[in-house]
């Protein structure tokens, strides 16, 4: 891009230039100062953490929560649970997501404002928490991978975006697909799926990211401490070290503290999520529809 | 109006598509010969897409029967009509490159890899495709696009190609060469064809039957030459031609010369026919092709005063913008590489027997003669 010139702009607009960078750099360090801050933290000394002195940069720089985290049999046990619930969570999602965002999307389903309404429905009412815990048990779900997976497959919000995609797709894609020979089933998977990259690559996204910080109903339906996410390990290990006395006796001295262990262990649980961003984020902006119809 | 033929490929009897309580299409009757070019071609809302669409199977049919080749087709689906559609918006898989989007739906109906490696090649090699045919359609011009659908269309080899407006998209010289292109590709195919357009110069080019629609009906049905120089209504004459015919209110009075037709205190002299036969005082439409009229006195001709508002060149030819008392009159004239000896018209000549005559009340053409065929 070339740089902007200046001269071309009218006082009023360079005020509002002028301040929008001001606006939007103050949200991005509002934005990235925590994630800065918690990195620092996890390479702080335990000492260093507790007496609040960790600004910007590592203080008496150490590796020890790491080490505390990272030899722990059941961060790494929680860690591939996490990563179980996002990959089959996500597929499931997709999977129901996508046909049903089709279905609504069609003119000729029959009661589609209904099931429209009844999907949208959901989005502002629910039965409540502990309803739903009871049918989860009822349901035999409750500790169990399944029940987080199948609990949670279905986002009306993602479906009605994705139905939105779909509907902005021109009929006639779906019309030369069927005059080809094509049944819904193939014009869903070959034609719109590969149409809609972008807004799948959105839900996916939505998908994972939810699933990968999936916490409160993980902690509440599940006991089995075999079965928990990585961000339950998180909050039992943060209640573990405040509640031991002997730790706490030592505090003053150990190489970590609860602060620099819980940020070593955010720190880990960042890292995949922001490893997957970019491979996703390149769906974003991709006109893919580009080319193929004329308007 | 000679709707039948001897071998109908297509033959529509009485198809009738009614949205709700709204009848869009309102009883067609039509047979489409095979290896024919048929041209569905009237206003934006006439019904001509509609039908169209009922013939590909993409719309029900609310009433009547719909036959390809003595099978009636109304409750089949589209894919097993064997008839193929080339859409307005072209709607290419962006996905796919040119090879996989001709081939998709030989894929789709499992045709051996080898069988659409040949098929593709081939359909490539018709449109002039071969050096595209790993490009996205994203990477194309519109003319190829436009080809690439036409390949998919004809990959398959079905019994009946339909085009909804397949033009309307591409810029006035590309339209033309691409007419030509449908042109030449029918006559090498011989695949039975209907043709949507709203424009009568495709319409005209194109066909060998045309097929005026105009309120979910058909107007008139006959070759080009015959629609235009016998249209059996006043709206199949203004629509047919470019410019479209005059038309001038008037009353017929008849002496011993014979029948002319008053208006504003002018006169045309009228052809004979029957129907003007002690027809005095009856409101008749008196229609003239612009290309008909003369700015010299002719034999046989009726003399008219007009008053020219603008010339309009096309190099070889103007069009003289003119008005009759409060009636628009475009008349066609030669400029022989010069436009000055036009500026100064104010009579042109208006020869009888290219004088057409409607009813003014039912806007119907006196004198018309059923075409035969």
């Amino acid at each position: 891009m070339s740089k902007m010139n200046m001269n071309l702009y009218s006082r009023g607009d360079k005020t509002f230039v002028m301040v929008n960078m001001v606006l939007i750099g103050l949200f991005t360090i509002a934005a990235l100062y925590p994630f800065i801050y918690v990195a620092a933290l996890s390479f702080s000394s335990g000492f260093a953490a507790t007496a609040g002195t960790v600004v910007l940069t590592p203080v008496d720089a150490t590796i020890a929560a790491y080490e505390r985290v990272l030899t722990a049999p059941e961060f790494w046990h929680s860690y591939m649970n996490t990563m179980f619930y996002t990959i089959a969570g996500t597929l499931m999602s997709l999977l129901i997501v996508i046909p049903g965002a089709y279905a609504l999307s069609r003119p000729q389903l029959v009661g589609r404002r209904f099931w429209n309404l009844m999907v949208a429905f959901t989005m502002w009412f629910h039965a409540g928490m502990i309803p739903f815990w009871l049918n989860m048990r009822d349901l035999g779900l409750l500790d169990s991978y399944f029940g987080i997976i199948i609990g949670f497959a279905v986002n009306a919000f993602n479906i009605i975006l994705l139905r939105n995609f779909f509907e902005s797709i021109p009929s006639s894609f779906a019309e030369a697909a069927r005059m080809d020979g094509a049944n819904e089933f193939q014009i869903l998977w070959k034609v719109f799926v590969p149409l809609s990259k972008p807004a799948i690559a959105t839900i996916t996204l939505f998908c994972i990211v939810a699933r990968w910080n999936g916490f409160f109903w993980a902690m509440i339906l599940l006991t089995d401490d075999s079965k928990i996410p990585l961000q339950v390990y998180l909050r039992h290990t943060i209640a573990e070290l405040s509640d031991d006395e002997e730790f706490a006796a030592t505090l003053l001295s150990a190489a970590y503290s609860v602060e620099t262990v819980t940020a070593a262990i955010i720190v880990c649980s960042i890292i995949p999520v922001l490893l997957v961003y970019p491979w996703v984020q390149k769906y974003f902006n991709k006109g893919i529809l580009l080319g193929g119809v004329k308007e | 109006m000679n709707n039948s033929v001897q071998q109908p490929n297509v033959a529509l009897k009485s198809i009738v598509k009614r949205y709700g309580d709204v009848e869009v299409v309102r009883g067609i009757d039509l047979e489409i010969a095979d290896k024919e070019f048929v041209v569905l071609v009237g206003p934006s809302g006439c019904g001509k897409s509609t039908t169209l669409r009922m013939i590909a199977g993409l719309e029900e049919i609310s009433d009547g029967e719909l036959y390809i080749e003595d099978r009636k087709v109304n409750l089949v689906a589209p894919k097993d009509r064997d008839v193929a559609m080339v859409f307005q918006n072209y709607a290419l898989y962006p996905h796919l490159n040119v090879a996989g989007n001709i081939a998709f739906g030989l894929n789709i109906r499992k045709v051996p890899k080898d069988e659409i490696n040949r098929l593709v090649t081939e359909v490539a090699e018709i449109l002039g495709l071969t050096p595209y045919l790993e490009r996205r359609p994203a990477d194309l011009s519109g003319g190829q696009r436009q080809r690439v659908a036409m390949g998919r269309a004809i990959v398959r080899h079905p019994k009946v190609f339909l085009f909804d407006e397949p033009l309307s998209n591409l810029d006035a010289k590309l339209r033309t060469q691409m007419r030509a292109e449908i042109k030449r590709l029918h006559k090498r195919l011989g695949v039975t064809s209907v043709y949507v357009t709203h424009d009568q110069v495709e319409a005209m080019t194109l066909a060998d039957r045309i097929v005026v629609m105009a309120d979910g009906r058909i107007e008139q049905v006959g070759t080009p030459m015959e629609l235009f120089n016998n249209p059996v209504n006043t709206f199949v004459a203004s629509f047919m031609g470019s410019p479209p015919m005059n038309q001038l209110d008037a009353v017929v009075e008849s002496n011993a010369e014979g029948s002319f037709a008053m208006f504003g205190g002018q006169k045309i002299a009228l052809p004979e026919l029957e129907e003007l036969q002690g027809a005095d005082g009856r409101k008749v439409v008196v229609g003239v092709r612009p290309e008909h009229v003369f700015i010299e006195p002719t034999e046989d001709s009726s003399p008219i005063k007009v008053e020219l508002d603008l010339i309009e060149t096309l190099g070889s030819e103007a069009l003289l913008h003119t008005h009759v008392g409060d009636t628009p009159f475009v008349v066609k004239a030669e400029t022989h590489g010069d436009i000055d000896h036009l500026s100064s018209i104010d009579t042109i000549y208006i020869p009888t027997r290219r004088v057409k005559v409607f009813d003014g009340e039912t806007q119907m053409a006196y004198g018309f003669v059923k075409a035969e065929g």
